[in-house]
């Protein structure tokens, strides 16, 4: 399959035209519309802050200050699972749009991965706020953070790509999706650190093999605490995770990308 | 003369039953889906191809695959069975308001659905005030489209996507749009278009617009391409076929 130069244009066109106008829809009203981005993710993080540490009490599972451990991991987690489960809707929401633009049609899931990116990415002052206010120091990897955006991106599409097309074929995989999802919040290390809640030292590397969000979120935090890190090979491994997915969601994507267009 | 659209045994397989109904629930608890398999092809064994220049009309009963031929040209569906090649940018008239999002502004839509055709923005700007003067909606650029009549709606569309600069133009029924003063129109304008050297491609039942635009005529019956030859001939013997 050739790329051209053309292509390329065509994409990136495309994607900065649609992910404008999402993003324009959704910070309408300026403030609020931003507000309401954020407010979500600060309020969970302030609600399981409260469960943890004032109603449980339970031992340190997570790096301090706590809350601003789990506002990363939140927003982190939330760009996955928004992308997700709003890629699941990508093609059958637009099906009028998508039936008639001779795109390439992947653009249509993509656009809703990169929207969900940029809110993330908005959404990152608020952190800086947070860690300012507890006074609290960066480190140099810091630099680990476009790794880890890079990663979660070609995560995030592969996962869209392949749930896209089968929500279009069977309306009731959103269903399935968003249960699977919520089991998989806990399953990765959020509202902890595998570093402090694996019960043995050799299941930690095991745990954020098998689980490629367990590494992308410790890319994030590792410029806030570097001992948070999982050994190399665990990001080794999480590479090879997202690219092996994104390839899987392609070939999944043009398997059905006919039937799609019939159907949809 | 180039040849522009150029189809080989191009067919298209559907499910009879549009929606084919598959649930996860059922393929879990019943280990099969329950959706019937019985399948037509729409299109089958289509093989042609266009020159520059020339202006095709597509003649046929309803659910021949007219439209579906027509949208295989246009890249909005994938063939089943062979191949058609375009050699160059399609305009296309079907669908006409399919790309217009109803709480989007006029001036957003235009830019919405002119990129997706292959506008740039800077192309859009020029031609922005033409695209709005054409469909006479100058009251009405930062209206939410949803708001505007249904009339107003495939003004705009047909306004768009007349302004495009592609070789080839593909019409469905769609020839003129809007009220009578406007549907005179937009029949000026596909003159103009086709004077132009544009490639036409288009499906219609008026015999009038056929005779008008087209000089060859491909008749389609259940989907398979029965007659090729000038439209005259073309409409006779489809019309021979209607009255036997």
């Amino acid at each position: 399959m050739a790329v051209t130069v053309s292509e390329l244009a065509t994409w990136r066109r495309v994607l900065l035209l649609l992910v404008r106008r999402d993003l324009r829809l959704r910070y309408a009203g300026a403030w609020l519309g931003y507000v309401w981005s954020v407010l979500d993710p600060l309020m969970m993080a302030l609600v399981y802050a409260f469960v943890f540490q004032v109603l449980i009490g339970v031992r340190k599972i997570g790096e301090t200050p706590y809350i601003l451990y789990l506002l990363v991991g939140m927003l982190g987690w939330n760009w996955f699972s928004s992308a997700v489960t709003e890629g699941c809707r990508s093609l059958t929401g637009e099906a009028k749009i998508v039936r008639s633009a001779n795109v390439p049609r992947e653009i249509w899931v993509a656009r809703t991965v990169v929207s969900k990116m940029f809110e993330f990415l908005l959404a990152l002052p608020v952190v800086v706020l947070f860690a300012v206010y507890y006074q609290h120091g960066v480190n140099w990897r810091l630099a680990l953070f476009p790794l880890g955006l890079l990663l979660q991106f070609m995560l995030s599409f592969g996962v869209a790509l392949i749930v896209a097309p089968l929500t279009v074929l069977a309306d009731d995989v959103q269903r399935v999706v968003r249960i699977i999802l919520r089991m998989a919040f806990y399953l990765t290390p959020v509202l902890y650190s595998l570093n402090h809640v694996a019960p043995k030292q050799h299941w930690i590397p095991i745990a954020g093999k098998l689980n490629p969000m367990a590494g992308i979120l410790t890319l994030y935090r590792a410029g806030l605490w570097q001992q948070d890190l999982l050994s190399w090979h665990v990001y080794v491994f999480t590479t090879v995770m997202s690219v092996l997915v994104l390839v899987l969601g392609h070939l999944v994507f043009k398997r059905f990308e006919g039937t799609v267009l019939k159907e949809i | 003369m180039r040849t522009l659209i150029e189809a080989n045994g191009l067919g298209i397989e559907f499910y009879r039953n549009r929606k084919r109904n598959i649930s996860v629930r059922e393929i879990l608890f019943k280990g099969r889906s329950t959706a019937p398999k019985e399948t037509f092809w729409a299109v089958r064994d289509a093989t042609f191809s266009v020159t520059e220049g020339e202006a095709v009309g597509l003649v046929g009963a309803n659910g021949s695959g007219k439209s579906t031929l027509l949208r295989l040209i246009a890249g909005v569906m994938i063939p089943d069975e062979g191949e058609v090649q375009v050699h160059g940018g399609v305009a296309p008239l079907i669908e006409l308001t399919g790309g217009f999002q109803g709480e989007m502004t006029c001036r957003e839509n235009v830019y919405l659905t002119g990129g997706l055709h292959g506008l740039s923005k800077e192309a859009i700007d020029d031609r922005f005030d033409d695209i709005i003067g054409f469909a006479e909606l100058e009251d009405f650029i930062d209206t939410p489209f949803r708001h505007l009549s249904s009339g107003m709606k495939v003004r705009l569309g047909f306004s768009v996507v007349t302004t495009l600069d592609e070789p080839i133009l593909l019409v469905d029924e769609v020839l003129a749009v809007g009220d009578r003063k406007f549907q005179e129109k937009c029949m000026l304008r596909m003159e103009e278009l086709l004077s132009g050297n544009r490639t036409l491609f288009m499906v219609s039942h008026s015999e009038i617009n056929l005779t008008r635009f087209c000089t060859r005529g491909i008749y389609l019956r259940h989907g398979e391409l029965v007659l090729d030859a000038g439209i005259e001939e073309t409409l006779k013997a489809y019309n021979e076929d209607l009255d036997r």
